[in-house]
């Protein structure tokens, strides 16, 4: 029997405080649920609903009444911040998720610092933080997640990425530049979305992987960076989720100075491991995405089983979703882990 | 400086990505009449194979792989005029790029500089590339291998395609089809009918060395 409300029992988790069940979310964002069986079934499809607030908050009812994942999570892409500032975005299909088209810069020493406001001027992020003000209003015992692309991939989506990886150790100086100046915009981009409802916000920083980046550079980089938003939407009272890619073998220790509220991680990383090493930590995640695509929904249920019962704080899946995962898998596992 | 010396240096300083002294020893090469040809073989590309190797081990990651390779063009393209033309001989080639729908480039750009400083001529499509365009692109070329990415789930259906598209111009093996990418696996690869995969761009160099034999 549910104790909490799933508002409640998602704060509670992200708070450290006891709770009868764990709860099974999906943060929208590069975690995006809206999959093609529901878009087909409700009439509320992308890309449409990537541009206007009464369809992207339709949408985003639809796939949380659907899945039975007990969140809403807003936006459905990772093109916002890039957008905003200066890359070109190609809006992609029902079955395609929006992606940048083409980096705005060739190198971190070319880019245009565009003055403070930039966010809340744009109509992208005027369409998610209304969404999430209509969500929030009408759904008081739902949270609903605003998502951030993290300060590395929007810097790898306003630079061109080859040029970019090299020059955050060729070109220090501008590249602390950039990320420091991504980052305040992606804190301005987090202030709309606290002071409009959100409950809960989600950062994805898929280019700042331990496989990608090591040790050294994650740490000069992608903590400085991420830690810096987290603290600010923290001081805005908002818990924060941080979602790391990849293997994570060579940045263990770097993962603990993060100072999200939960750590999300990839399926082949074990959570159990993680809560041994960093006992502190809430964990996040992690059933895998192609299993979820894949298989069918008695092997779902089977591997939720194991995430539950290895005390996973926070049940989601791993990484993004294919657009054509099949309803019935994301069902069997939300309902496996709400216990039917 | 004997020429085995030479090939050590070039190699140590690509490893140590140090471009301006890839030159140098590069210029040195070529007044000193060193083969450049063996210099670019024994010397700059031995040094790519190790940054490749401790770029397995997680000594190295992509920042420093990608400077490697920056080290090691310096010199081949002060080298490469030197080359007496019987020696280069034919390339195997091979089309690569990311599918459609994805724009992530970063593995596909490593499995490129990494076959290209081991000898394969390399055919880019760029990304989000349609699985019938790499069909197309290898029979205009002539190539005999497609090599194609993904980074995202979502795009991951797209690869498959790629072996209906063989299968319909009775290509299949005869252009040799392998897959890569965070999210695929050898078992996706097996599945969609691939003629291969492999895990990171150092195995690409040896799974190309297999495949076109």
């Amino acid at each position: 029997m549910d104790v909490f409300s799933p508002k409640e029992r998602l704060l509670r988790t992200l708070n450290k405080q006891k709770v009868e069940r764990p709860p099974v979310i999906c943060p929208g964002g590069m975690m995006n649920s809206a999959i093609v069986d529901i878009m087909n079934k409700t009439g509320h499809t992308l890309p449409e609903g990537h541009k206007t607030p009464e369809l992207m908050t339709a949408l985003a009812t639809d796939v949380m009444e659907n899945t039975g994942f007990e969140n809403f999570g807003v936006p459905f892409c990772m093109t916002v911040e890039a957008e905003v500032l200066g890359s070109e975005v190609n809006f992609g299909s029902l079955e395609c998720e929006p992606k940048i088209q083409k980096e705005k810069y060739p190198s971190v020493d070319k880019v245009d610092f565009l003055p403070p406001g930039m966010m809340s001027k744009a109509p992208r992020v005027g369409t998610v933080v209304d969404t999430l003000y209509r969500l929030s209003r009408s759904n008081p015992d739902i949270p609903a997640i605003g998502s951030l692309t993290g300060p590395m991939s929007t810097a790898a989506s306003l630079v061109d990425p080859m040029p970019f990886l090299k020059q955050l150790r060729r070109d220090k100086e501008n590249s602390h530049k950039v990320l420091d100046y991504v980052s305040g915009h992606l804190i301005e981009y987090a202030r709309l979305i606290a002071e409009n409802g959100a409950s809960v916000i989600s950062i994805a920083d898929p280019t700042a992987t331990g496989e990608i980046l090591g040790p050294k550079m994650f740490e000069e980089y992608a903590v400085t960076y991420i830690n810096k938003v987290v603290d600010a939407i923290h001081e805005l009272g908002l818990p924060v989720i941080v979602h790391i890619c990849g293997k994570m073998e060579s940045v263990k220790p770097q993962i603990a100075m993060l100072h999200g509220d939960a750590i999300s991680v990839d399926a082949f990383v074990s959570l159990k491991g993680i809560k041994r090493e960093i006992p502190d930590a809430t964990t996040m995640g992690n059933l895998s995405t192609i299993l979820l695509q894949f298989g069918n929904p008695e092997k779902v249920e089977k591997t939720a089983e194991l995430l539950v019962n290895d005390k996973i704080d926070i049940i989601a899946p791993a990484c993004g979703l294919s657009t054509s995962t099949p309803l019935a898998n994301i069902q069997a596992f939300t309902g496996t882990v709400k216990g039917r | 400086m004997t020429k085995d010396e030479m090939y050590q240096k070039l190699a140590d300083a690509v490893v140590d990505m140090d471009e301006d002294l890839v030159r140098e020893l590069s210029e040195q090469a070529v007044a000193e009449g060193i083969d450049a040809f063996e210099a670019i073989d024994a010397g700059l590309s031995a040094g790519m194979e190790r940054a490749g190797k401790l770029f397995e081990e997680e000594e190295y990651f992509v920042p420093e792989l990608l400077m490697c390779a920056d080290a090691m063009n310096a010199g081949v393209e002060i080298l490469k005029p030197h080359i007496q033309s019987a020696q280069t001989g034919q390339k195997h080639k091979i089309v690569i790029g990311v599918i459609e729908g994805d724009t992530h480039d970063i593995g596909k750009n490593l499995v490129k500089l990494m076959l290209e400083t081991s000898g394969f001529e390399v055919i880019d499509l760029g990304r989000d590339v349609p699985a019938r365009n790499f069909v197309e692109e290898a029979v205009a070329q002539g190539a005999e291998m497609i090599m194609v990415s993904s980074l995202m789930t979502t795009t991951m259906d797209a690869m498959a395609d790629v072996v209906t598209e063989l299968d319909a111009r009775g290509l299949r093996g005869k252009i040799k089809y392998a897959v890569g990418g965070g999210p695929v696996s050898q078992g996706f690869a097996d599945k969609i009918g691939a003629d291969g995969y492999s895990k990171n761009a150092a195995d690409a160099v040896r799974l190309c060395q297999r495949l076109l034999k």
